[in-house]
């Protein structure tokens, strides 16, 4: 008794509300993205609407389950979880192809998709991996293994093949930087190769990560920016002087914020910092750029066309071009619930409108402002993981909740970021919006395990 | 482990940047950027075009010239053709297999590219494979036709010209071009728009406006019904019915007349300026520039050496010949340099003549059209004396002549309601001057008194001539629209206008005119119809090439005249001979409603100036 009650009281029920309300909405979202005028009523079990209540109540019923189970069992059978998972995803190999991959393990007329749960597995295994006090994270034997947690669930998703789940996977880098695990001896391994460089004083760490990142998105907006022409004060500059310009004005604006919050004794090392990675980002595009003016007009095709630069709205672009018409159609305020006229499912224009494109649906019917409320409660959770996280004692505590912050994240900015153009289109699940059983058991439980977890921030050390 | 905390803010940051990016995009998209709410309306929206019907044309006696008959088009949609029969397919529309890869790649084709030079052809959508089906020739394919998954039929309308006749008048109607979709937004790929004639002058009465009706559609394409924006629809108003000017009988007497020669025929009513009859010969039959025939048959018409598509009556040009002694003898008698029982000797060393009675008065001269008559009263006309030197003095005489012709309507278009009559040319000081280097005087030029040389004028403005005689002196510009239903025509056809002459000097040259037809030795006998009192004046045309041109204009009865004609026959002698009579004829025909002249109407009909090209 004693024990419950400590849960209820310690539990963050703001975490839990949050989890209510885009679940429910996301549920209303559903009942409009695939209503069926032969099956009017919300509890239509047939339906994907009345289904999706069904996912609803087994996820809570399991959730509910993970609150009243010990924690000790998460760590303890940690890896036996993971191996469950790698299981099951080998096994999913062996079934029939649906839609071009092998994604499904049917039970009867109900399947699960392994890889869903794969991404809780894999969270799980690397939170136990890293808390564990006996490694050091800077060595290179833990990187390798840590890395390897990774890799090997993400080569067997490639088997299937599952192009949007492997870019999620890759979200784990994200946890290795906040725990600080090196890559410099990939750099290194790099740098050796560059004559005049002394590779052992690079000393780069984990900062390798955000700079990669950065580095990935600069390159990809220089080259999409490469074939346009922007106005600027009446001038017409090619496309790429509006990352330069936003760099400026990006470093402007961090050195005022810098200047007001930051302490006069760090003040200096970040102007400084600040400064160097505004300078470098520049070359970068720059140099980016040059190099693909450079190259030879069958090469630069080939980029455009891995970009998606060629247009082709009734062919490879349908489904893109058909989604941003739903969400740029929808104008401030929405059409109205149940009144979309694209991503409607009697007019069929948006592709998987109850699945991946479930976004668009929202945002035809609920205009900017329901599009912005949405996302806004998903940073909210976001930020709320990432203090539960940061308030932890236990290291497994904060690894796993890391983990499904960036996993959350990643699944967040790829779905809404493909239906607006900002993404390439690699099919993923909005987390609790899109229909389906499987990701929405998995998102259920990283909540739920993650609630459980901070529950016993007081009294867990490990 | 602490050290590390400060990375909290790093994943923060991306994290937060993202969402700002994302807000940021999405308040363009949804609502600065119209870009998607367009492409939106594209994908899941049909704007469906209900076209209005096409106004009627009827004729001064309510017979229908131009009348709207339903047409089938085959349509087909690429995507949705399986077990294609190609031979059965061919079989049923009569044609081979070579001709149905044309017909396709012509259809493929007509959908033009893209920047990018990508087809715009798109194998989903429904294009029209073999167009302007007749309702019978559609019945004979219609069962079959269902067993082609792919094709269907769309009904439209297309023109008929169920009298046969008045092709020049009523013009024709095709698929508007690239020039066309820029000048006037009405129109879209595939509409059709009147190119000649009636059908282009009165493009806008005769159109209508089409309709809109909003309609949803789904993602195969497929009409799901209205939707909130039916407000907006708005229904096809028809396009107004026209009343020509035009008799229908008259007009295919006149053309019946004018087979087998090559000129025109125009008949006005003086006392309205009204068209009655506007033949252009040869001539074609109006049904052939319909439909899917056009293409092939306009090609054919093109290459005809006689030039049937040619608008003769506004568009040739041809020396008015004797008849413009009348002018000659108006002009004169105006300018006071002689009055009308002045008598000239028909002096042939000045210009050559045939063997009449001396004109003793401006009705003899008429009467017998002597070229040295009125080659005196030009002479008059032009050198008054007003200066000593000559070439001065014939300035001041032609500059004055120049503006009383003008106001005959001549050296200057018309400006009837069908686009193109040329101006026609009468020449000035300013001409001559260039011409004679400013050295020339009444000699150098006298060929213009008895309507030869320079002189250009078109059978319509012969016709108006006729009119101005009908009338005494002024003239309505003529027109071929009576009424156009809802709306009154242009003011400009109730305008009077004068010609510089007085009416009083017109009675001795109408008298003239009467007695051309009506005494022994005047020069159109054979335009004499019984108690139709024809009053005329013949002409002929020097034409360097052949025959000369044979012209006859003439108005009846002379009192209160009904009907005013001008008739120019090509290569066919004097006017006299062919002219007159074809003009009495038609004349009989308007006036009494039949012809009685069978010997006459006969030597007419039999006569074929292609295969027998002598003038007799
Ligand atoms: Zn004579």
């Amino acid at each position: 008794m004693r024990k419950n009650e400590t849960i209820l009281d310690n539990i963050d029920w703001s975490l839990i509300l949050l989890y209510f309300v885009l679940t429910i909405l996301g549920l209303f979202n559903i009942y409009s993205a695939s209503y069926n005028e032969e099956f009017p009523s919300l509890f239509s079990f047939s339906q994907e609407y009345g289904k999706q209540i069904i996912w609803i109540a087994v996820s809570m019923f399991l959730g509910f389950i993970v609150l009243l189970l010990e924690s000790d069992i998460l760590w303890k059978y940690a890896y036996w979880f993971y191996a469950v998972c790698m299981l099951l995803l080998i096994a999913v190999l062996f079934t029939r192809e649906i839609n071009g991959a092998r994604s499904w393990l049917g039970f009867g007329s109900m399947g699960i998709q392994p890889s869903e749960f794969a991404k809780l597995g894999t969270a799980i295994a690397i939170s136990a991996y890293i808390s564990n006090m006996n490694i050091k994270l800077q060595s290179q034997s833990s990187a390798f293994y840590a890395n390897l947690i990774v890799l090997f669930p993400m080569a067997l998703i490639l088997l299937q093949p599952d192009a949007g789940t492997f870019v999620v996977f890759t979200s784990f880098l994200w946890v290795f930087y906040r725990e600080g695990i090196s890559y410099d001896f990939i750099l290194g391994f790099i740098l050796r190769l560059i004559p005049f460089v002394d590779h052992t004083r690079i000393k780069i760490g984990s900062n390798f990560i955000p700079l990669l990142i950065v580095s990935g998105i600069l390159v990809v907006s220089t080259l999409l920016l490469s074939q346009t022409t922007i106005q600027f004060f009446g001038m017409t500059l090619p496309g790429f002087w509006g990352l330069i310009i936003s760099i400026s004005v990006f470093l402007i604006l961090a050195l005022i914020v810098a200047r007001i919050t930051v302490m006069l004794r760090e003040r200096k090392k970040l102007y400084y910092i600040l400064i160097v990675a505004a300078i470098a980002s520049s070359s970068l595009v720059f140099a980016v750029n040059s190099v693909f003016d450079y190259l030879k007009p069958h090469q630069k095709e080939r980029i455009e066309l891995f970009l998606g630069l060629e247009e082709d709205p009734d062919g490879k672009d349908y489904n893109r071009n058909r989604a941003m018409a739903a969400v740029g159609s929808g104008s401030f305020l929405g059409k109205g619930y149940h009144k979309a006229t694209l991503a409607s499912p009697q007019q069929g224009h948006v592709p998987m409108q109850s699945t991946d494109f479930i976004f668009c649906t929202l945002a035809e019917e609920w205009g900017f402002v329901g599009g912005i409320l949405v996302l806004s409660l998903f940073v909210v959770l976001l930020f709320k993981i990432i203090q539960i996280a940061e308030r932890q004692r236990s290291t497994f505590t904060r690894v796993f909740a890391y983990s499904i912050a960036v996993i959350i994240f990643y699944h967040l900015a790829i779905n809404i970021g493909m239906t607006i153009g900002l993404a390439p289109v690699i099919g993923i699940p909005l987390p609790f919006f899109s229909y389906g059983g499987s990701s929405l058991m998995s998102f259920t439980m990283m909540l739920f395990v993650l609630a459980k977890l901070d529950s016993e921030r007081k009294n867990v050390f490990r | 482990m602490n050290s590390l905390e400060y990375r909290k803010f790093v994943v923060l940051f991306f994290i937060a940047i993202t969402a700002g990016v994302f807000s940021v995009r999405m308040f363009y998209m949804q609502i600065i950027d119209d870009k998607w709410k367009l492409r939106a309306e594209e994908i899941s929206k049909y704007k469906m075009t209900t076209y209005p019907t096409r106004g009627i044309v009827y004729d001064r006696s309510g017979n229908k010239l131009i009348a709207n008959e339903t047409y089938y088009d085959i349509m087909m949609i690429e995507d949705e053709i399986s077990n294609f029969d190609t031979t059965l397919f061919c079989q049923l529309f009569k044609i081979n297999k070579e001709e149905l890869v044309e017909i396709y790649q012509n259809m493929v084709d007509k959908q033009g590219k893209d920047k990018k030079g990508k087809s715009n052809y798109r194998k989903f959508k429904p294009y029209p494979l073999i167009t302007g089906l007749s309702s019978d020739d559609f019945s004979k394919v219609a069962t079959e036709l269902q067993k082609f998954p792919g094709f269907f039929e769309n009904v439209r309308t297309l023109r008929k010209y169920p009298q046969n006749s008045g092709a020049h008048v009523l013009g024709y109607m095709n698929e508007v071009d690239g020039t066309d979709l820029e000048k006037d937004h009405y129109y879209r790929m595939g509409d059709y728009i009147g190119r000649t004639g009636i059908e282009n002058y009165y493009e806008e009465d005769l159109r209508g406006r089409k309709g809109v009706q909003y309609l949803m559609k789904d993602a195969r394409g497929n009409i799901s019904g209205s939707q909130e924006e039916s407000k907006y629809d708005t229904a096809a108003v028809p396009g107004r019915n026209l009343e020509l000017t035009l008799d229908a009988d008259l007009q295919t007497y006149g053309e019946l007349l004018m087979k087998g020669k090559i000129g025109s025929v125009v008949a006005i009513e003086p006392s309205s300026g009204e068209i009655l009859a506007f033949v252009s010969s040869p001539t074609y039959d109006p049904n052939l520039l319909i439909g899917k025939k056009i293409g092939k048959n306009f090609l054919t018409l093109q290459e005809d050496s006689l030039k049937p598509l040619f608008n003769r009556p506004l568009q040739a040009k041809y020396p008015p010949g004797s008849t413009f002694k009348l002018v000659t003898g108006l002009i004169g008698m105006q300018m006071g340099v002689v009055d009308s029982n002045r008598a000239f000797s028909c002096i042939k060393s000045l210009v050559n003549c045939h063997g009449h009675p001396t004109a003793l008065s401006m009705s003899d001269g008429v009467k017998y059209s002597c070229n040295p008559y009125f080659y005196q009263v030009m002479s008059r006309i032009v050198q008054q004396g007003k200066s000593r030197n000559i070439f001065k003095d014939s300035k001041i005489g032609l500059a004055e002549w120049y503006e009383y012709v003008r106001s005959f309507g001549l050296g200057q278009p018309l400006n009837i309601d069908l686009a193109g009559d040329i101006p026609g040319f009468i020449p000035d000081v300013e001409y001559y001057d260039k011409v004679y280097n400013k050295a020339w005087a009444f000699s150098t030029i006298y060929s213009i008194s008895i309507g030869q040389g320079e002189v250009g004028v078109t059978p319509i403005q012969m016709a108006n001539l006729a009119c101005i005689m009908a009338n005494r002196g002024y003239y309505y510009v003529p027109h071929l629209v009576k009424s156009i239903k809802g709306k009154d025509i242009s003011d400009r056809f109730q305008e009077k206008h004068y010609t510089k002459v007085k009416s009083e000097y017109f009675n001795p040259i109408v008298e003239g005119m009467w007695r051309v037809v009506h005494e022994p030795g005047g020069t159109a006998r054979r335009a004499k119809t019984e108690g139709l009192n024809v009053c005329g004046k013949t002409g002929t045309a020097q034409n360097p090439h052949g025959e000369d041109h044979s012209i006859f204009i003439a108005f009846a009865p002379k009192d209160n005249p009904k009907i005013a004609i001008a008739v120019y026959v090509e290569n066919a002698g004097f006017g006299g001979t062919w002219a007159a009579p074809i003009a009495s004829l038609m004349i009989e025909k308007f006036l009494n409603g039949e012809v009685k002249q069978e010997a006459k109407e006969k030597r007419i009909i039999e006569k074929n100036f292609l295969t027998d090209p002598s003038i007799h």
